[in-house]
């Protein structure tokens, strides 16, 4: 194959020393590094240089396998990473967002055999790889706003809600974008934009919880909501059953979202 | 007086809920096709008008006033977070259940109530809160009036001219078209699975291709979808079509590109704080 996953172990280590490299900066850093931007572009552009290599010694998009589709995700995470770490300069998310994607690397390195198991037909779709990695990407940022309000409730003050504001704005705005492309992709996919399937029905109970929470946030940057650090906590074990725990109800057995690869 | 307190709104709620249950038992689901084109149509213009009335009655209606309350945001959003979970549960959910009409219609109300409101006060973030808040009222008002007028037909289709399709509950419709399989085409991977199937489907003497995340759009309202390919027993080639009628379609895609519009503003411009960083200004 020329220029093609034969290449990709070397793109890999370029892209990883490039990523770990700017996420050490913007960690060491404590305003905002250029930098650290410029090491993540360029780790950034090394990977779009491949997914085009590829593209072209493949003749389609390289959007079908499941190795491909990794390597998108690798990508978006990148891309998310950066864009957070500029507009909002959390100096810990590009070192996420690095061991994030590295993992999916790492899985394309590791098993070569999936670099040719089809997708299967469902999923073959452009929205596949924007949907899941910006869903990715704001359960990341729940998370952290989750970690952040057990803290809060255990230490009785207010002192963390700026910083769980802003990343519950970030995450509830990169949740409703994962939220609405599916449903433009169901649209295309099954006839209905919404059809209160098992999963979508989750996700709607996750999204209205943290709607919740980002409407009941103290109105004093250090004001103390035990109700808002309580609803943020529920808000993530919603997302939690809307991810995985779902496959475990006897509702899955009937959801369209049930896939086997 | 029930709106003034925490418990009064409680009981009022769990009170139409149960009054809902009991209904629902009594006479079953929501009778959702009484509402189709024009009737849908009369109802929202009621109901907006009744709404509006409402609203510019705030300074004296407890109603309007509570409509535009905290309270009145807890209860909504609970709502959407207990409709998804009660749903969530269920095997087969029913989105026609008194209750969750009843909540949905609360919901839209809410937000109107909101809306008109926030985008006049709404300071500094008066674009994202419209297209956040109206495209929600289009997305999910879209799905609500228009359901009734949402049809879902599936017809299986083989060599010879077929117009005959059947709704979900079983019962036929004649289509105003025939359609036929032309050919088909089915491509499997290394391990057996399928990796590509699509079908070449002849619609009154023209010929489209159907597949997967690509359907054939027949008119501004109807698409057609592939959901199967097979062979029957005799050998003979055939596959199960679905069709979609959504007049409503285009509203509900408009307030969704402006819910994306308004999540990427809200990623950008974050919690907006007064110039001493002190307090949060309510989305």
């Amino acid at each position: 194959m020329m220029l093609g996953w034969n290449i990709f172990p070397f793109v890999a280590a370029v892209v990883a020393v490039l990523a770990v490299a700017g996420a050490v900066v913007a960690l060491i850093r404590r305003e905002r590094s250029v930098l650290a931007i410029g090491l993540m572009c360029a780790a950034i552009i090394a990977m779009l240089t491949f997914i085009a290599m590829l593209w072209f010694t493949l003749q389609r998009p390289p959007l079908r396998t499941m190795g491909e589709t990794r390597l998108w995700y690798s990508f978006f995470l990148l891309v998310a990473g950066l864009l957070t770490y500029a507009r909002w300069h959390y100096r810990w998310i590009m070192s996420f967002a690095t061991l994030l994607a590295g993992v999916f690397m790492l899985i394309n390195i590791l098993k070569p055999e999936i670099h040719d198991q089809s997708l299967m037909p469902a999923l073959q779709s452009v929205w596949f790889v924007p949907h899941v990695s910006v869903y990715m990407f704001s359960y990341a940022l729940l998370g952290c706003a989750t970690l952040l309000s057990v803290v809060a409730l255990a230490r009785r003050r207010g002192d963390l809600n700026a910083a769980i504001e802003r990343l519950l704005y970030g995450g509830i705005a990169f949740l409703s974008i994962g939220m609405l492309t599916g449903s433009l992709w169901a649209k295309e996919a099954w006839g209905a934009y919404w059809s209160w399937d098992a999963k979508e029905a989750w996700a709607a109970a996750t999204w209205g919880l943290y709607l919740l929470a980002l409407h009941i946030a103290p109105t004093k940057a250090t004001g103390r909501n035990t109700a808002y650090h309580v609803v943020i906590i529920l808000g993530f074990l919603a997302l939690q059953m809307c991810w995985y725990g779902v496959n475990y109800l006897p509702s899955a057995a009937e959801s369209v979202h049930t896939y086997n690869q | 007086m029930v709106f003034k307190s925490n418990i009064g709104v409680a009981i009022m709620v769990t009170v139409i809920a149960v009054a809902l249950a009991v209904m629902e038992l009594a006479i079953g689901s929501f009778p959702v096709d009484i509402f189709r084109f024009p009737v849908n149509i009369l109802a929202m213009a009621l109901w907006l008008t009744l709404l509006i009335v409402a609203y510019k009655q705030r300074a004296t209606s407890r109603f309007a006033r509570f409509m535009l309350s905290q309270r009145a945001v807890w209860l909504s959003f609970t709502l959407i977070a207990a409709i998804g979970i009660a749903l969530g549960l269920e095997r087969k959910p029913s989105s026609d259940a008194w209750v969750v009409v009843a909540s949905i219609l609360f919901i839209l109300s809410h937000l109107i109530f909101i809306t008109l409101r926030g985008w006049r006060t709404a300071r500094g973030i008066r674009w994202r809160f419209t297209l956040l808040h109206l495209g929600l009222i289009f997305a999910l008002g879209a799905g609500f009036w228009g359901a009734p007028d949402r049809e879902q037909l599936r017809i299986a289709v083989d060599s010879e001219p077929n117009d005959e399709a059947y709704t979900m509950s079983g019962k036929p419709r004649i289509l105003n078209y025939a359609l036929t399989l032309e050919d088909y085409d089915i491509r499997l991977d290394e391990s057996g699975m399928p990796e590509h199937y699509e079908a070449q489907i002849g619609i009154n003497n023209e010929r489209h291709t159907i597949r997967v995340n690509h359907p054939y759009e027949r008119s501004w309202q109807e698409k057609i979808y592939l959901i199967s390919i097979g062979e029957d027993t005799s050998g003979e080639r055939y596959c199960i079509l679905e069709i979609v009628r959504e007049p409503w379609q285009w509203l509900s895609m408009t307030g969704i590109v402006m819910l994306i519009a308004g999540a990427v503003m809200m990623f950008v411009g974050g919690p907006r704080r007064s110039n001493n960083d002190k307090t949060t200004v309510r989305e």
